[in-house]
């Protein structure tokens, strides 16, 4: 596996609103596997709807709608998406 | 493909990935015309319907919701091998309009699969209303693929639908071949390994790039069949491929290719989606931000699951409010509810039934009448009278499940959930099992974690479906006034209480062992619609059907057997007096059991029967219990057999935690494919129920006075 480089951080960590950029999903066999059926494949863009602790986490990916538990949404790593920069 | 032999017909599979609308497009297209099967050797539901069109019967089988073709769950196996089976002369593969970019990827993946596929675009009356504009007929140019948009709100493009199936059935239009992705820099590695499958004996039954591309990604299904056909040596030199790909891109080869795959569809729909910017894309925004509430989430979605079973209970035995009438002094009204609830009424017809077949019968020998009214209608009638309940809560549950609400339900209680080792994909299951435990236990699949499922399967049984509600309910009703309602209310809560304790443990018994992380959510949220009449109405059939199948064959059987036991002695001569039966004289056995419990001489073996009974099944409990007293009512059997308050209490407790009934534990086995789940799951009940219920007399002792 690539080494993580800084930039990255878990999806997880993102704040209600925030997009980003799919890196890399570490989650475990089954789950990888439906995760990237899902859409969540590097470089597809995520946008978090909504991040309230302690609750699964709502993102919006392909234009589908998924809610994730926060474990595996500590797997997924991103790239955020800082407002005014293109891609 | 024999199609002489099928004469005109044409079998069409249907597949999708879960909520583009499958099911009411399946409704639509074969009307009223559907079974509902089990798939062979699984209980995965199988649905098949026709349809005549043009000189043809056109045949569909629905295939199970999946995200893709992977193997990696019953579903998504079930599917491909029905595909790839033969037996199918038309795919369709459904693609919901409003997010096509995710929903395509099923359609790439069943092309590279089967060429005579057709894409079929559901709800595309939604598309202006969410600013999306597609060009059906670039992207059937581009992929020479037939494309038809449907709407199943407004009846739009069925027929087109099925003009096109007869064309594609005639060869008229549609590919060929397989669709060929091109793989990109995955290019050479795809094709070497195709050189290497088409040595295999499998390539002449399956398209070989297809085979390729799978067993590349370690398709366990194809791998395994390859080694049973003694090819293991291919096998080693496609692993070694597949070992070379994860060395160059340093990531799992599943990731790159579902990446390709993906880059090659956003290219495709980039050429024919238009998505014009509209401001809000969901109504529901509101909604949603609700559920994703950490504090007033859970408490919705807990208010609208009491409100729901409230009702249901209400409606069908009358109970809490004829109870609570009742304690407050206006006894008529209670009784007026408990007649009139439909639980009551059906009681009534039976009776009445009883009554007609008993004059109907005059004439025959004593015995055989007494089988028809007494075993046969006395002991179905018993049972169906659960059939509104289990109608009712399939009926609520449907609707929330059709309306998109069951997600957000489920997303909302994952935290609470999450305490006890359970996630929030184990709501639903639990909700069906205060209906009856064997629907339940199947719907355990909707959790995708192999271990949390197992601890569904060994817990769910202790939710108290409605069989032991009556049960309980009319044991209970031996007590007065609120005491009565006190001891329901607590027996529930019990159950509940054992329920999470149980599935804790198993839970950090897993994690001692290693077997789980967290218990995760992984759930699509759907846009919330008005549910559809015919969908709720299929969901609703599906759970019910399962009970009368029971109804039918196990409780009529159990009924005959009881009747039969009781009614005959060990030496298979009549008897004059149930005492010398040969039910009782088994119940004597286990009879000093129940010494504890305070329960001695004629009264220990008369429960102990009625217990024996309800391990075939909970309901019949009532009925024996009633048949061994000679007494018209559960209360007035109590009464005969002279049972204490604590005693009441105390048995309260047994029927309701103590072995699953027969239909139930036959559904864990099959689950589970094990019978040591099975056994051990009656194991953990039973000395659960016995233990439980001994505190409960010894407290009931001291709190209540004998």
């Amino acid at each position: 596996m690539r080494t993580q480089s800084w930039g990255y951080v878990p999806l997880e960590a993102l704040p209600s609103g925030a997009k980003a950029k799919v890196v890399i999903v570490m989650a475990p066999g089954s789950w990888s596997q439906r995760l990237l059926q899902m859409g969540f494949v590097p470089g597809a863009i995520v946008e978090v709807l909504y991040n309230n602790r302690p609750g699964p986490i709502i993102v919006r990916v392909m234009n589908t709608t998924i809610s994730l538990g926060r474990g595996i949404a500590r797997r997924i790593f991103v790239e955020p998406i800082v407002e005014g920069e293109t891609s | 493909m024999s199609n002489n032999e099928k004469g005109k017909k044409i079998i069409v599979a249907v597949v999708g990935q879960p909520n583009v609308g499958k099911s009411t497009l399946f409704n639509i297209l074969t009307r009223k015309h559907v079974i509902v099967a089990n798939w062979p050797g699984v209980t995965v539901e199988k649905h098949e319907g026709w349809r005549d069109y043009k000189g043809y019967r056109i045949h569909f089988v629905d295939l199970p919701g999946i995200y893709g073709f992977s193997a990696s769950t019953l579903e998504e196996i079930i599917a491909r091998n029905y595909i790839l089976s033969g037996e199918p002369d038309v795919l369709l593969v459904l693609v919901d309009s409003t997010m096509p970019e995710r929903t395509m990827y099923l359609a790439l993946e069943a092309l590279e699969i089967f060429p005579k596929t057709i894409i079929v675009f559901t709800k595309s009356d939604l598309t202006h209303t969410y600013g999306i504009h597609i060009n059906y007929r670039a992207l059937s140019r581009i992929l020479n693929v037939p494309v038809v948009a449907v709407s199943a709100a407004t009846k739009t493009g069925i027929n087109e639908l099925l003009e096109t199936i007869i064309k594609v059935f005639e060869g008229k239009i549609g590919r060929k071949a397989p669709l060929k992705l091109n793989y990109g820099a995955l290019e050479p590695f795809v094709r070497d390994a195709e050189e290497l499958i088409k040595l295999s004996k499998l390539s002449r039954q399956y398209p070989s790039r297809w085979l390729a591309v799978r067993a590349l990604q370690g398709d366990k299904e194809i791998l395994d069949k390859m080694k049973e056909l003694g090819e293991k040596e291919l096998v080693e030199k496609i692993m070694k491929i597949r070992s070379e790909i994860e060395n160059i891109f340093k990531r799992s080869v599943e990731e790159v290719f579902a990446q390709i795959r993906f880059s090659k569809l956003a290219e495709l729909m980039e050429r024919v989606v238009v998505r014009a910017p509209i401001k809000s894309r969901e109504v529901y925004v509101g909604i949603d931000r609700l559920f994703s509430h950490p504090i007033i989430g859970p408490i919705v979605s807990l208010s609208i699951l009491l409100m729901i079973f409230a009702i249901i209970f209400t409606l069908n035995t009358g109970f809490p409010l004829n109870i609570i009438f009742y304690s407050i002094g206006y006894g008529e009204l209670a009784e007026f509810i408990e007649e009139h609830s439909l639980g009551g009424l059906l009681e009534e017809f039976f009776e009445w039934l009883g009554g007609v077949a008993r004059e109907l019968l005059h004439g025959f020998p004593n015995w055989f009448v007494n089988l028809v009214v007494d075993g046969i209608i006395g002991g179905v009638g018993a049972v169906l009278v659960f059939l509104p309940l289990i109608f009712l809560v399939a009926l609520l549950l449907a609707l929330l499940e059709d309306s998109g609400l069951a997600p957000r339900i489920a997303m909302s209680l994952h935290s609470l959930l999450q305490r006890i080792g359970f996630s929030g994909h184990a709501i639903f299951p639990v909700m069906l099992g205060l209906g009856c435990n064997v629907p339940a236990i199947m719907a355990s699949r909707s959790s995708p974690n192999f271990r949390e499922r197992l601890r569904l399967i060994m817990t769910l049984a202790f939710i108290p479906c409605q069989a032991r509600l009556v049960v309980v309910l009319g044991i209970a009703s031996a007590l007065s006034g609120i005491k009565g309602l006190i001891l329901v209310v607590a027996s529930y809560i019990t159950a509940f209480i054992i329920f999470a304790f149980i599935g804790k443990l198993l839970y950090e018994y897993d994690r001692k062992r290693g077997y789980v992380d967290e218990p995760e959510l992984l759930l699509e949220i759907p846009p919330l619609h008005r549910p559809l009449g015919k969908v709720v109405w299929w969901l609703t059939w599906n759970t019910v059907r399962h009970f009368i199948i029971k109804a039918g064959t196990i409780i009529f059987l159990v009924t005959m057997i009881s009747w039969v036991m009781l009614n005959y002695s060990a030496e298979l001569k009549p008897v004059s007096s149930i005492s010398d039966s040969l039910g009782a004289s088994i119940a004597k056995v286990f009879s000093p059991l129940l010494y504890p419990m305070g329960f001695t001489g004629e009264t220990a073996w008369k429960i102990a029967y009625a217990l024996m009974i309800g391990f075939l099944a909970k309901e019949a409990i009532i009925g024996a219990l009633a048949i061994l007293t000679g007494a018209e009512s559960s209360a007035a059997a109590i009464r005969m057999l002279g049972l204490s308050e604590a005693q009441i209490v105390s048995l309260t407790m047994f029927s309701m935690l103590y072995v699953p009934c027969l239909a139930t534990m036959a559904v864990i086995c099959l689950e589970s494919r094990s019978v040591k789940i099975m056994l051990t799951t009656v194991l953990i009940m039973m000395v659960i129920a016995y233990i439980a219920s001994i505190l409960a007399y010894v407290f009931s002792l001291i709190f209540l006075g004998s």
